[in-house]
């Protein structure tokens, strides 16, 4: 009887010894790279001729970026008391116009090209576009070759600064708080430069760079909003050197399903800050944004071919990185021409603190079927991800990552950027008038099968059924219909036959 | 005479009092015509087929009503329960006013809730209505007059997905005249499972119900 006990007692400890023994030899095997010695990602974007070799050349030596080609010589001056849009209007193509401190109630609407609106501060002093929470923007700009400098804009109900298919453009230095849903949002454009700007207080994303390409996002102070820097349906980005903080969600790469461009690729998220994202999510129920769960980092939905490097990513609690597809993120309606996935997405060093100290129950029933007590989460993926990598795994607190290889590269220190010499603007056909509006200012809250901001598509193509007269006269002049929706905004600067053509390739597109 | 000043604003008050009684009375009669299959309290009755119509926006049922009278809801031979609805409630109401009447009495009355829930898959469900029903059903299924959208809160299953393949497939919301019966036809048309419908409903059934 004794001996049976006994050698039951023995055989547990014998097996308990090797559980830890395997344990071990499993630690053993962790795989260190060094970030300074190994090879580089070569990045996604093959530039065309010997100026961008030599703007490449350029932003490498550290010299000062620059897209929007040389500054106009024609300048004007508006001072306190005076209209800035007013000067807009009077302006030949190719002005800078000189804004002294002063506060201007008023939209600019910039619809010619090489227009630089530059704010004069002194002693701290700004011009300020106050829109008094009546207006809707502070700057609307379709002009190519257009920047925005050291501005101040509050109180607006729409967006801070809101390009529509311009290229080329340069938005720095800027300060915007409380000025609606999306503070910086370039839509459609090519070849942009986002940095210096301090943003806060926004309702969706303080930053949304929407169906763009070629686009540098750095040394930006971002926080108190929903989301804090977003690429959207949108290829070849950087984002880097970005201090993100105390929003629900602080970086984000994604496909929206239901935009007409389908596509999230080629995104460097490097050397940022991302600190204490955990702030209620403010986004209105069942919109895509208030599916951003509060205390993430960093989140990847979708987009193929993310880089992550060199980021401080400590406290966020719900994780310091989320990496999903559509199928598991809430408030997405499906799109089966999007492609759900997040492809290949690349996990180089981090510096990964205090993230996952309260997540959600979905990531803590992940965890827990890999035997991880929780607590602590730095990197979490849901949903496939085909051809992602991470280096030097041992690191973080991870869940979901089986399946994740060794990366082939170890930096990114060979793509310094995607920047390009100024590029033509965008050719837009007499017979494609209505579908540019549309991608360019009206997806920027309306996508077909889902609720973004306004509406779907589909359910505006239900309601109008064979009438395009009755968009075309409501967006002139809308009228608040639904109380858990935003009020949208007048689309009355767009003429008459734009605003039928619009409405037009509203009713008849397909997704 | 001083002191009479107040007497004729309240004689105004007591004579629109008096109406809304009136008005009142009216379509309490016309409710009572109701009862045999929507119930007592107009909660509705899943066996004879009757949706819960208490608290259900006042014009919505107007339109319903005037529908079923001019016979652009409820002729289809498919449309078996709307048929009764043709020939048991809509025709014993005499003319507009007494729709009216009947329509703001309904309207009136206090809300129901499904007592036991659909289940489903909520996820699912959330982001399908978000994406295709909120819009104009509103974000919790109350309902928005301002997009002619009925309240769905309170709604049975059964009655949801019948309603639901009436739409689709041309049963309901057929006739031109029918403007917002159209546009849910065309909704109707988009969702890409069976399944899908059960996980909205699911949703549905939990708003407005304390969590």
């Amino acid at each position: 009887m004794k001996k049976g006990l006994l050698f039951g007692l023995l055989a547990a400890v014998v097996a308990f010894g090797a559980g830890a023994y395997f344990g071990r030899s499993t630690k053993q095997d962790v795989v260190i790279s060094s970030s300074t010695s190994g090879a580089s990602y070569g990045g996604g974007f093959k530039a065309a001729g010997d100026a961008a070799e030599a703007l490449k050349t350029a932003a490498a030596s550290g010299a000062l970026k620059s897209v929007a080609g040389p500054a106009p010589t024609n300048v004007v001056v508006v001072k306190n008391g005076e209209s800035i849009q007013a000067a807009v209007k009077a302006a030949p193509a190719g002005t800078i116009i000189r804004v002294m401190p002063g506060t201007y109630h008023e939209t600019v609407y910039i619809d010619k090209d090489d227009i630089r609106i530059i704010g004069v501060i002194e002693e701290g002093r700004r011009a300020m576009l106050d829109g008094q929470k009546k207006l809707n923007d502070a700057i609307l700009y379709s002009g190519n070759n257009f920047v925005a400098e050291n501005l101040e804009i509050r109180n607006y109900k729409g967006n801070g600064i809101m390009g529509q298919a311009g290229n080329n453009f340069e938005i720095r230095n800027n300060v915007i708080a409380d000025a609606g849903v999306y503070g910086i949002f370039p839509q459609l454009g090519q070849n942009g430069i986002v940095e210096h700007n301090v943003v806060s207080g926004i309702a969706d994303a303080a930053i949304y760079i929407g169906m763009s390409d070629n686009i540098h996002v750095a040394h930006n102070d971002v926080f108190d909003s929903v989301a804090g820097i977003e690429i959207e349906n949108s290829r070849h980005c950087i984002v880097e050197h970005n201090y993100v903080h105390n929003n629900s969600g602080g970086l984000l790469a994604f496909v929206t399903p239901g935009l007409p461009i389908k596509t999230t690729i080629d995104v460097i998220l490097r050397n940022n800050f991302v600190v204490g994202n955990n702030h209620a999510n403010f986004g209105a129920p069942g919109s895509t944004v208030a599916g951003i769960p509060a205390g993430t980092g960093v989140l990847v939905m979708a987009a193929d071919d993310v880089v992550i490097e060199g980021n401080i990513i400590s406290d966020n609690k719900v994780a310091g990185i989320i990496i999903t597809d559509h199928a598991n993120a809430a408030n997405i309606t499906v799109d089966p021409e999007s492609e759900p996935n997040s492809d290949r997405v690349s996990i180089l060093d981090n510096v990964m603190l205090r993230n996952g100290y309260d997540t959600i129950k979905e990531v803590k029933a992940l965890m827990l079927t890999e035997g991880k007590r929780g607590g602590a989460l730095d990197i979490v993926r849901v949903g496939p991800s085909p051809g992602s990598c991470i280096i030097n795994r041992h690191q973080y607190v991870t869940a979901g990552l089986g399946d994740f290889a060794e990366c082939a590269f170890t930096n990114t220190a060979a793509t310094s950027t995607y920047l390009l010499p100024p590029v033509p603007p965008r050719v837009i056909k007499p017979d494609e008038r209505g579908k540019v509006v549309f991608l360019g200012i009206c997806s920027g809250c309306h996508i077909y099968n889902g609720r973004m901001i306004g509406p779907p598509v589909q359910v505006i193509q239900a309601l109008y059924l064979d009438n395009p007269q009755g968009i075309a006269d409501y967006i002139a002049k809308p009228v608040k219909k639904r109380p858990d929706y935003p009020e949208m905004p007048p689309q009355d600067y767009l003429d008459p036959q734009t605003r039928l053509a619009v409405a037009k390739y509203m009713l008849d597109v397909k997704n | 005479m001083k002191g009479f000043r107040w007497l004729k604003p309240l004689l105004g008050c007591v004579l629109l009092l008096g109406s809304g009684a009136l008005w009142a009375a009216d379509g309490r009669a016309g409710f009572t015509s109701c009862i045999a299959c929507h119930g007592s309290k107009g909660e509705g009755n899943t066996t004879l087929g009757a949706p819960a119509i208490a608290g259900q926006d006042a014009a919505y049922l107007q339109r319903q009503l005037q529908h079923f009278r001019a016979g652009r809801r409820g002729t289809h031979r498919s449309d078996t329960f709307g048929a009764q609805m043709r020939a048991a409630g809509a025709t014993t109401l005499r003319d507009d006013a007494a729709v009216a009447a009947v329509a703001a009495y309904v309207a009136a009355l206090p809300k129901t809730r499904q007592a036991a829930p659909a289940k489903g898959d909520l996820r699912n469900g959330n982001n399908l209505y978000h994406g295709k029903c909120g819009a104009c059903h509103g974000g919790n299924a109350e309902g928005n007059p301002a997009l002619n959208a009925p309240r769905l809160a309170g709604l049975d299953a059964g009655y949801l997905k019948r309603q639901f393949a009436y739409f689709r497939d041309g049963v309901r919301g057929a006739d031109p005249k029918d403007v917002p019966g159209r546009q849910m036809a065309m909704m109707a048309r988009t969702l890409p499972a069976d399944r899908d419908l059960d996980d909205v409903i699911a949703f549905i059934h939990q708003q407005g119900r304390p969590k």
